[in-house]
């Protein structure tokens, strides 16, 4: 059963990374507006950002999964969507979503200072972020991306409902050909699969975080997010 | 493609969800703070054993998807829930309980975790000098966690707790995995039965988006109303 398992493991995986990278994208450039002020815009981000914050994911594949046909259609493309495709864009919506509120508040806790100094230094807004504020704003963000990234991996579950073929739509066939006998031990293995992927990323993000202080002022306030996301 | 003209009706169909969503929600956010308070307590005064039982629980329960710890309740509980009451001698046919039940008592599970970082965070934002103060003047334990502990920390986990109300809400979502109706599932049956499916999904996410501004509009007024200014 489990070798079974873990070859729909490179699915789930490349969905996570996907999320992972584009919602990295989609955060820095929400982020960017949001705390730049620019007036229409910054709404909008605003509005798109408590959209993937307050909407279950579940809902969020969905909507991606029946709204995208529409908005390829509508600009004339051929619909080329896949479930898997549909539940990449979904999830990097709501893995941009949930980030850009993970680094907003890590770029408002960098010291006030550190912002005045940089801005009556002259620099642009694109230097002051890759030279001064960035590099600080990092180490406070870190603990709250890595719960993001433990989260993602966590909502990769419900894809199965769009019908992409991933780890768990994988374990339902295999407790369907058995007769659905033996689903107690099959999730229990699942939570074994799903525990041990979030403990790598853990893992990672840990090797991360002890590296980061470097750049760290002294009294950074960190203060991750509490809440798991659904 | 997109039908404007039923919006309105699903509108109707899917808003007389929302009294059992919110039902199930309070419920689960009770019973998981006060197992979350419980959890908190034993790491605050450090109680030897169930120390490490409370974390080895935090870890085993924030490193599963909810998914799949509402489908090993729906397969675990009935069966433990017979065999306990079969040692004791009770008659009972635990397998006709109903889903909304276990769907509570997995989410409790789950939110029990996370609801003791907040009630952890809460009690360590607590000034220490209050209490000395209160003891020095002859207060009872029961007095002083009643008078001068819970208010305080109360109004500072108002925000987590807003924020977890919004997640268990959205983790209801799950719950159309095992039949049990929320707003969510009730949007899906909507769209089956009349075949607009992104208009259901998008009236869902706009009652989402609604109660969430609710919550956090309310929970934000509490908080500035209760707080005390120092």
């Amino acid at each position: 059963m489990i070798p079974e398992l873990l070859s729909a493991l490179p699915l789930t995986l490349a969905i996570t990374f996907v999320a992972i990278v584009a919602g990295f994208g989609l955060a820095l450039i929400t982020t960017t507006f949001r705390v730049r002020r620019v007036p229409v815009i910054s709404q909008l981000a605003d509005l798109y950002v408590s959209y993937a914050r307050s909407v279950p994911v579940v809902l969020q594949l969905f909507v991606s999964f029946y709204g995208l046909p529409l908005l390829v259609i509508l600009i004339g493309g051929d619909d080329f969507l896949t479930a898997t495709i549909a539940a990449m864009v979904g999830l990097s919506f709501y893995h941009g979503g949930y980030l850009s509120e993970v680094m907003r508040p890590a770029y408002l806790a960098v010291d006030r200072g550190q912002h005045d100094a940089a801005d009556s230094l002259g620099y642009t807004f694109r230097q002051k972020i890759t030279r001064i504020v960035g590099p600080q704003a990092v180490h406070i963000a870190l603990p709250g991306y890595g719960n993001s990234i433990i989260y993602l991996i966590h909502n990769v579950a419900l894809v199965m409902y769009i019908g992409a073929a991933d780890v768990m739509a994988t374990a339902h066939l295999i407790m369907e050909r058995d007769y659905n006998q033996y689903q107690f031990p099959t999730y229990l293995v699942l939570a074994v699969i799903y525990s041990i992927l979030c403990l790598i990323a853990w893992l990672i993000i840990r090797a991360f975080e002890v590296r980061s202080p470097m750049y760290a002022t002294k009294e950074a306030p960190v203060r991750a997010a509490l809440m798991p996301s659904v | 493609m997109f039908d404007i003209d039923v919006l309105l009706p699903d509108l109707w169909e899917i808003s007389g969800a929302i009294p059992v969503t919110l039902a199930m929600a309070l419920v689960t956010f009770v019973c998981s703070t006060i197992i979350g308070s419980l959890f908190a307590l034993v790491e605050h005064k450090q109680i030897p054993v169930l120390r490490e039982f409370v974390v080895a629980y935090k870890v085993v329960f924030k490193g599963v998807p909810m998914v799949i710890v509402i489908f090993l309740g729906y397969f675990g509980l009935p069966p433990a829930l017979q065999f306990v009451a079969s040692a004791f001698g009770m008659e009972i046919n635990a397998h006709a309980t109903p889903n909304w039940a276990i769907l509570v008592v997995a989410l409790t599970a789950c939110l029990a975790a996370f609801q003791a970082e907040v009630v952890k965070g809460a009690l360590n934002s607590f000034d220490k000098g209050q209490a000395d103060a209160a003891l020095s003047l002859g207060y009872k334990s029961s007095q002083l966690f009643r008078r001068v502990l819970f208010p305080q920390t109360v109004v500072s986990a108002i925000p987590d707790l807003a924020n977890s109300i919004m997640v268990i809400m959205k983790a209801l979502s799950l719950g159309f995995a095992i039949e049990v109706v929320d707003i969510f599932a009730q949007s899906q049956l909507t769209a089956a039965l009349n075949f607009y499916y992104l208009e259901a999904f998008l009236v869902a996410v706009v009652i989402y988006m609604v109660i969430a501004y609710i919550v956090t509009t309310v929970a934000d007024k509490m908080e500035s109303a209760l707080r005390v200014r120092t």
